[in-house]
Parts: structure tokens; C-alpha cells; sequence
């Protein structure tokens, strides 16, 4: 029998049915639009596939889980904690400690951006998690393509004792920007996230996936390869588990979030911001960024990487840009974007963008327009 | 004009064209992998009969093909040149487009043209059994179907993506009495080292054609077949081209175009090398020939032209031919027979000489064209042929800008009736466009040890 988390968070979603681009800090102006809370729904289309699988929940009262396991037939579960009529981020935050306590597997929730983000803040990458997506906004990779789908990953785990877990982006979105049409995001950190290979990939799987970690290890040894062949060149690197297996290569630390500096193979500079880039680009050494895309909706620059400012990709080079993606990665995100801030700069990439996948392999991806809502 | 140009029986190509004879200077010698020297024939004998070994190195410029063999290719031979009336039309293009239709044979495509002729000079030599490679099963389906014609056995190693993706193929080849294994596979050394190293590897040609060689270096009643590459298959395939030829004269057309897909080149060879003779002797001296690979496994437009393996574990001698680099394992696209990392060593150096050119494209597009090609002539093509297909489209939609009324003649070298789940994902939107970064596996490469 497996433990697992539940909690679902029941204003998810109302905000953006009544055009409010988010809910955090605007229930009653929802409510007055007569928007009504639909996260329990969108649960429910998910447990009930779960009635008769092996697994124990732990879960919050009323509306923030139990009243959902109740309506889709399920009696194994037991309440750590008790929520108030009137729910926020803290009750989010404080259940996720309750699960972390009691030593939960996973943790599965319905909600937003927001609520992966205060799930995140608590767990951090200690207990994977998995969204049902009910949100307004779901930039973050810790979501299933729909409920059936998050509910397919679970009855796989409960039937095998492999769970298959990838790193997985958690964004932090600035709602009140979103509200005025301004897509501030950055990268909040890296969750781990269950996934089935080849489930968000449509009907037809026709090849076996190579193991997400054995992919970043092949693109890994790569780029390690591709940086001792150019000696004297800067290497800028971006955040990600994908780029930190390129320094795991050379043997050498990289921070996860931040936009780290290589020469040589050599760590030069960790954590650049804008001004950092700028002064180690003024030296004129021939210099490389190496980034990979970010959150779910196949952002490559831009979104979470506000540091490469257009400056600095005028400075570099569109040419000198090198991407790269595990395959598994690239399935999910059929048509990559830029999102600069400079629209002409966005243009000069073209319509496709070839992406480092593996060992002396390539994906040709599609550019679109950003998604904005 | 009828839509299909026949030749009687009795027209069929009574001796092979060895365009060797034809070439301004010699082909580049295969080396012996031990000792770098030029391969002598008693070197090739462990695996392959000595009327092949004649045929690889003859500097002939005919071959008379057996009246055995004749008699067999019969079943099948001459195939139609079709007149593609109705895909003109949809592309509205002034151009006259030719194919030659090689999916009559019964395994459904042009393999069997040199998987007969081969069987036969090993059963003359006392061989009983064949081991041989297959990419997406048409070799393999083919060299099956041979054996059987005459009563030999064959194991023929599958690369193992294909293996999963084409069942069908694999049950066409026990049909016809041969075992098919999954490649890499644990029956020989170089399998073993192969799984051990990547278990979940999807395999590759290179890395089957280890196998078989293997398998047939060991075996003293065992012979090795290649469906590709080499000179004497190229030869045993220039039937296609010497009856398009014949084929043509009779409506009194000439191709300004010839077209065909590249994996190891004998599709290709088979349909160009008698007019790429043409050329080289001043008859037509601007015949355009046209090779057309996988962008993700572009050997002629992005490989270097040099020494290398065959095979992935270094047992073949070595070729002058362009390659991606003989441990080069191509990404699993659907065109499983285009998956080689090197080209026949004829081919590659006409490309090499400029008598011939190498575009490349990706999987989309290319099943975008035969999809085309399906609506307007009814035939689905090999996710292999389908490359051949969007160069002659891309040729003919380039003719409707200019106005040229020009002669398109490709080689449609097999149906795609067993490769569904290619069309299908290609429907599902989840094809995947594979390349070959070129710019940045040469950077990965330079501080790599040279080598000889």
C-alpha cells in the first residue's frame, strides 16, 4: 500500500473563468463575477480511476481534499489536517508539513502555478509531486496533461514499485504583472515529478524512451566534448538538471538556477546577473550560451531567464546560442518560444531552432508565438 | 501517352553495367582492417563466395547475369516505368515525372534484384546458410525470400527499432523459412559488447552488420550477404536503371533528372549508375543525379570522404567512402534503411567527383510528400522512398516557377504497406525532425587522438 498526499486547492481556477488571469488575492472579486469553485471537479475526474488502486491518502478536511475523496468513492484516507472555511497559501504550506511529517511517497494536488509554488516552498525536491491542472496559469512542468493522464501515472506506481521521476521547473508568476498583461516569471526552483514515458505523448509511441537521466548524461558528455574541442571560448551556462549534467561531465559544481560561467572547463563565475554578463562578455573572448527550455509551456529564453537581457544576446551572437533538451522534454512541448522582450530579436531566431537532444543528436522544433494565457 | 511503359521479357537486361569501367581513374582500394594493405580476394573468401569477390573487383564493363538468376528475376522483372500523370497535375507543374515501380517484386522492393544473384553465387560455392543485416526489413524480407528460392537457410540480424516498429517484416521472413533476431543481440561478441555498453540501445545497420559478419566468420558452412554498399550489389542493381532506360527510349524521352534515396546506395546506383556512364562518357553530359538522405543521418551532404568501417565494431575492411564516423549510431527515425553511417564507395566518390549531388530532409516533410504522392498515384511509399518522393516534388514545383518542361525520373524502390505506425505518427503530430549538429560534433572531435 502506497502514502500518498492529497490536497486540492479549491479557489484553483476560479479567477480565470471570470477573467481575473489568476485567483491569488481575488476570491471575493471572483465570487461577485460568479465564477464558482471548480478544483474539486477536475479532482474527482481523477480519483475516481483511483477507487480500487492500493493507495492510502493522507488529506486536509472539507473542500481542501476530503469532501473530493469522499465524492469519488474512496474510503482509504485519514485527515492530518484540518482546514478553515476560508483557505489561503498558509493552508496549503502548513498540509504539505503535515505530508512531510507523516512521510509521504508523493504528493498529489489540484491547483495552479500558485499552489505547485507553496507546495514547493515546503517540500522542495525531498517529496515528488504531481499536479492536476486547475489552475488559471500552469507554467510549471509538475502537471499532467489532464486528470485521466495524472491519474494513469499513479496507477502505474501503485502497481509497480518504479516510479519514474524527472526533474520538473516550479515557476513563480507575478500575478498582479499577469493582471496587467505583463508575463514576469522566474524559475522558483526544480521539483521532482512522476511521469510515465510516452504517456503525454499522444496515442502512438513507436520507439522505447530512453531514460530521462541516461538523456542528460548523452547531452551531457556531449557538450563537455563540444567545450574541450573550443579552448578559449566562454561558456555562459543556464539553469537546469539538463545543463548542470554538462559541469557533472567536466566534474565540476554548477548552481541549479543560476547562469554560471566555464572556461577552459573550468568554473570562472557562478550566478551572473545582466551587469555580470555584460563586464565577462566585455573581455572578447569568443563566448556560448548553453540553456535549456524552461517550464511547460517550451519557453527558451525569456521567461525565468530575465538575466540574458537582449543586450546580452546581441552580444554573444544568435549563433553562438546552443539549446538543449532531453527528448522527453521536447514531447512535451511541441512548439518552443522566445520571449525577450525584444520582438525583433525574437524574429531574428527564424522559424526553427535546433535543439542538442542527446549524443551528436539534434531535434528540429518549431518557434511560435509565446503563450500568454 | 500511357501511364505505364512495359518491356516485353525477352527485354529484360541480359548483363549487368559495372559503371567501374567508366570511371576516370580507378576506385579507391578497400584496405584490410589489420594490416591498412589493399584487400586481396583470398581476404574477402572467409565470408563471401568467389564469384562475388570477382564481381566486387572487376574492372569489366558488362557482367552477364546467370540464366538461374534470369529466370527468377522474372517473377517480377521488367518492372513498370510508370508516367506520374496524376501527381503532375496536382502539382501543376510542366514537368514530366517518371517512376520506376520496384515494389512488384514480392517482398516489395528492389532488394531482391541483388538478393537472388547473391544466393545463387553462394549455393554454386557450396554455402549453406547466409547471415546477413536488415534495417527496416526490406533486405532481410528479401534475402528470405531467396534463400528459400534456393533451399538454403538464412539468420538474418534486425535492427532492433525496426524489429518492434515492423512485426510484419518479420513474419514475412519466417514465412519464407528464415530466423530473424533482434540486434543487438546476445548471440555473438560484438552484440554483447554493444548491450553491455547501452542496453537500451535501438541498435543500428553498423552495429548488425557486426553481428552477421561475426556470425559468418565463425561458421565454416556460413557465407555473409550485403544488401548495400558494396560494388557488386550496386552492379546486381543496375537493372533498374539500364530498363529505364529502354523504357524511355520508347516514348523518346531522356531524363534531365535522376532521383533516388541513399542509405547504403543501391537503390540509388541501381537507377543512376547507367546514365551517370552517360555522363561520364560525354552522351548526356548534364543528366543531374540526384542522392537523397536523412537529415539526420546526412553521410553525403555533411560527411567526410575517407577511410573507414563498415561496421561498427571495426570487423570490415576499410572503405574510401563518405561516413558520419563509423561509431555513429543514427537517431530512430522511420526510414529504418537510411540508418548507415557510411555510403557505397562508388557512389560516394561520384558524389565526391561532382557527377553526381546529395540533398537531405527531414522526416515531416518527407512524409508530407508521400502523402502527396498517395493522393495522386494511390501508392504508399517506404518512409525510405518517401525521401526520393520530396525531391522530385520540390524538383517539379521548382520547374512550375521556371516554366522548364524538364524529365524527372526517380526509383520508387518499395511500398510502405508494412510501415503504418510511421504513417501514423506522422498523423499523431509526434514525427520527430532529427538532425545532425555537423558544426558542433566537429568542434567535439578536435581534440580528439587522430587516428592513422
Amino acid at each position: 500500500m502506497h502514502t500518498i498526499g492529497f490536497l486540492v486547492n479549491p479557489i484553483a481556477g476560479m479567477g480565470g473563468a471570470v477573467g481575473l488571469k489568476g485567483t491569488d488575492g481575488q476570491v471575493m472579486e471572483a465570487t461577485r463575477r460568479g465564477a464558482v469553485p471548480k478544483a474539486g471537479d477536475r479532482a474527482r475526474e481523477a480519483l475516481v480511476l483511483l477507487r480500487v488502486a492500493p493507495v492510502h491518502f493522507l488529506t486536509c478536511s472539507g473542500p481542501m481534499g476530503e469532501n473530493t475523496l469522499r465524492e469519488s468513492g474512496i474510503t482509504r484516507y485519514r485527515v492530518v489536517y484540518e482546514s478553515p472555511d476560508v483557505t489561503s497559501a498558509k493552508d496549503t504550506r502548513n498540509a504539505c508539513r503535515a505530508f512531510r511529517d507523516e512521510g509521504v511517497e508523493l504528493i498529489l494536488f489540484c491547483g495552479g502555478d500558485g499552489t505547485a509554488r507553496d507546495i514547493y516552498d515546503v517540500v522542495t525536491d525531498t517529496v515528488p509531486m504531481l499536479g492536476i491542472p486547475a489552475g488559471v496559469k500552469m507554467y510549471s512542468s509538475v502537471f499532467a496533461v489532464n486528470p485521466e493522464a495524472a491519474a494513469g501515472i499513479l496507477l502505474t506506481y501503485a502497481e509497480s514499485p518504479v516510479l519514474h521521476i524527472r526533474d520538473a521547473e516550479v515557476m513563480d508568476i507575478d500575478e498582479d504583472e499577469y493582471r496587467r498583461g505583463n508575463l514576469r516569471s522566474s524559475l522558483a526552483g526544480y521539483a521532482k515529478s512522476p511521469y510515465l514515458p510516452g504517456l503525454v505523448q499522444g496515442a502512438k509511441r513507436v520507439f522505447e524512451e530512453q531514460d530521462d537521466e541516461l538523456a542528460k548524461e548523452a547531452i551531457g558528455r556531449f557538450m563537455a566534448e563540444v567545450m574541450r574541442g573550443t579552448p578559449d571560448t566562454l561558456y555562459i551556462i543556464g539553469p537546469g538538471s539538463t545543463t548542470r549534467a554538462i559541469a557533472d561531465q567536466l566534474a565540476v559544481e554548477k548552481t541549479v538556477l543560476g547562469f554560471d560561467a566555464f572556461l577552459d572547463g573550468k568554473l570562472v563565475a557562478t550566478d551572473l546577473n545582466e551587469k555580470d554578463m555584460l563586464a565577462l562578455l566585455a573581455e572578447g573572448k569568443r563566448a556560448r550560451l548553453v540553456i535549456s527550455i524552461i517550464g511547460a509551456q517550451g519557453s527558451v529564453l525569456g521567461r525565468g531567464t530575465q538575466q540574458v537581457s537582449p543586450h546580452v544576446i546581441r552580444k554573444i551572437g544568435i549563433e553562438n546560442i546552443i539549446v538543449v533538451a532531453t527528448p522527453h522534454k521536447l514531447s512535451e512541448t511541441p512548439v518552443l518560444f522566445l520571449d525577450t522582450g525584444d520582438r525583433d530579436l525574437d524574429g531574428a531566431f527564424g522559424s526553427h531552432l535546433s535543439v542538442i537532444s542527446g549524443y551528436h543528436v539534434a531535434q528540429r522544433k518549431r518557434l511560435g508565438g509565446p503563450v500568454t494565457e | 501517352m500511357d501511364t505505364k511503359i512495359n518491356l516485353s521479357e525477352e527485354d529484360m537486361p541480359k548483363r549487368w553495367y559495372n559503371v567501374m569501367a567508366d570511371l576516370p581513374s580507378p576506385l579507391d582500394p578497400p584496405l584490410h582492417p589489420a594490416t591498412g594493405k589493399p584487400v586481396t580476394p583470398d581476404d574477402l573468401k572467409p565470408i563471401f563466395p568467389m564469384g562475388l569477390i570477382q564481381q566486387e573487383m572487376s574492372p569489366d564493363r558488362f557482367i552477364d547475369i546467370p540464366a538461374e538468376v534470369r529466370d527468377i528475376l522474372l517473377l517480377w522483372r521488367p518492372s513498370p516505368l510508370y508516367r506520374a500523370q496524376r501527381l503532375e497535375k496536382a502539382l501543376k507543374t510542366p514537368a514530366k515525372i517518371y517512376y520506376k515501380w520496384e515494389g512488384v517484386s514480392p517482398p516489395g522492393s528492389h532488394k531482391p534484384n541483388t538478393a537472388v544473384p547473391q544466393v545463387y553465387y553462394n549455393m554454386k560455392e557450396g554455402i549453406e546458410r547466409i547471415a546477413t543485416e536488415t534495417g527496416a526489413g526490406q533486405w532481410g524480407s528479401a534475402l528470405a525470400f531467396a534463400t528459400m528460392l534456393f533451399e538454403m537457410q538464412a539468420t538474418i540480424y534486425m535492427v532492433r527499432s525496426s524489429y518492434s516498429q515492423k512485426p510484419y517484416r518479420k513474419s514475412m521472413m519466417n514465412v519464407w523459412g528464415a530466423e530473424c533476431i533482434p540486434s543487438p543481440s546476445t548471440k555473438t561478441n560484438s552484440g554483447r559488447a554493444i548491450l553491455e555498453k547501452y542496453p537500451d540501445t535501438p541498435g543500428s545497420l553498423g552495429i548488425a552488420i557486426s553481428e552477421a559478419v561475426e556470425d559468418a566468420a565463425t561458421h565454416p558452412d556460413t557465407n555473409y550477404s550485403l544488401g548495400s554498399v558494396l560494388n557488386h550489389v550496386c552492379l546486381h542493381q543496375t537493372v533498374i536503371g539500364l530498363e529505364c532506360r529502354e523504357q524511355l527510349a520508347s516514348v523518346d524521352d531522356y531524363p534531365d533528372l535522376v532521383i533516388g534515396c541513399v542509405g547504403g546506395g543501391s537503390n540509388f546506383a541501381g537507377i543512376s549508375f547507367p546514365f551517370a556512364g552517360d555522363k561520364m562518357t560525354g552522351k548526356h553530359p548534364d543528366v543531374d543525379l540526384i542522392a537523397v538522405e536523412p537529415a539526420s543521418c546526412p553521410t553525403l551532404t555533411k560527411g567526410m570522404f575517407t577511410y573507414d568501417f563498415g561496421d561498427v565494431a571495426g570487423l570490415t575492411p576499410l572503405l574510401k567512402m563518405f561516413t558520419l564516423g563509423h561509431d555513429f549510431i543514427p537517431p530512430a527515425m522511420h526510414a529504418g534503411g537510411l540508418r548507415y553511417h557510411g555510403d557505397s564507395p562508388i557512389v560516394s566518390r561520384l558524389v565526391n567527383d561532382k557527377v553526381m549531388r546529395a540533398v537531405a530532409y527531414h522526416q515531416n516533410e518527407v512524409f508530407e510528400a508521400a502523402q502527396t504522392f498517395a493522393r495522386s498515384e494511390g501508392i504508399i511509399v517506404a518512409p525510405e522512398t518517401s525521401h526520393a518522393v520530396k525531391a522530385v516534388i520540390d524538383e517539379a514545383l521548382k520547374c512550375r516557377k521556371t516554366g522548364e518542361g524538364k524529365t524527372i525520373l526517380f526509383n520508387c524502390s518499395g511500398h510502405g504497406n508494412f510501415d503504418m505506425s510511421a504513417y501514423d505518427a506522422y498523423y499523431s503530430g509526434q514525427m520527430v525532425d532529427f538532425e545532425y549538429p555537423d558544426a558542433l560534433i566537429k568542434e567535439s572531435l578536435a581534440r580528439l587522438p587522430k587516428l592513422g
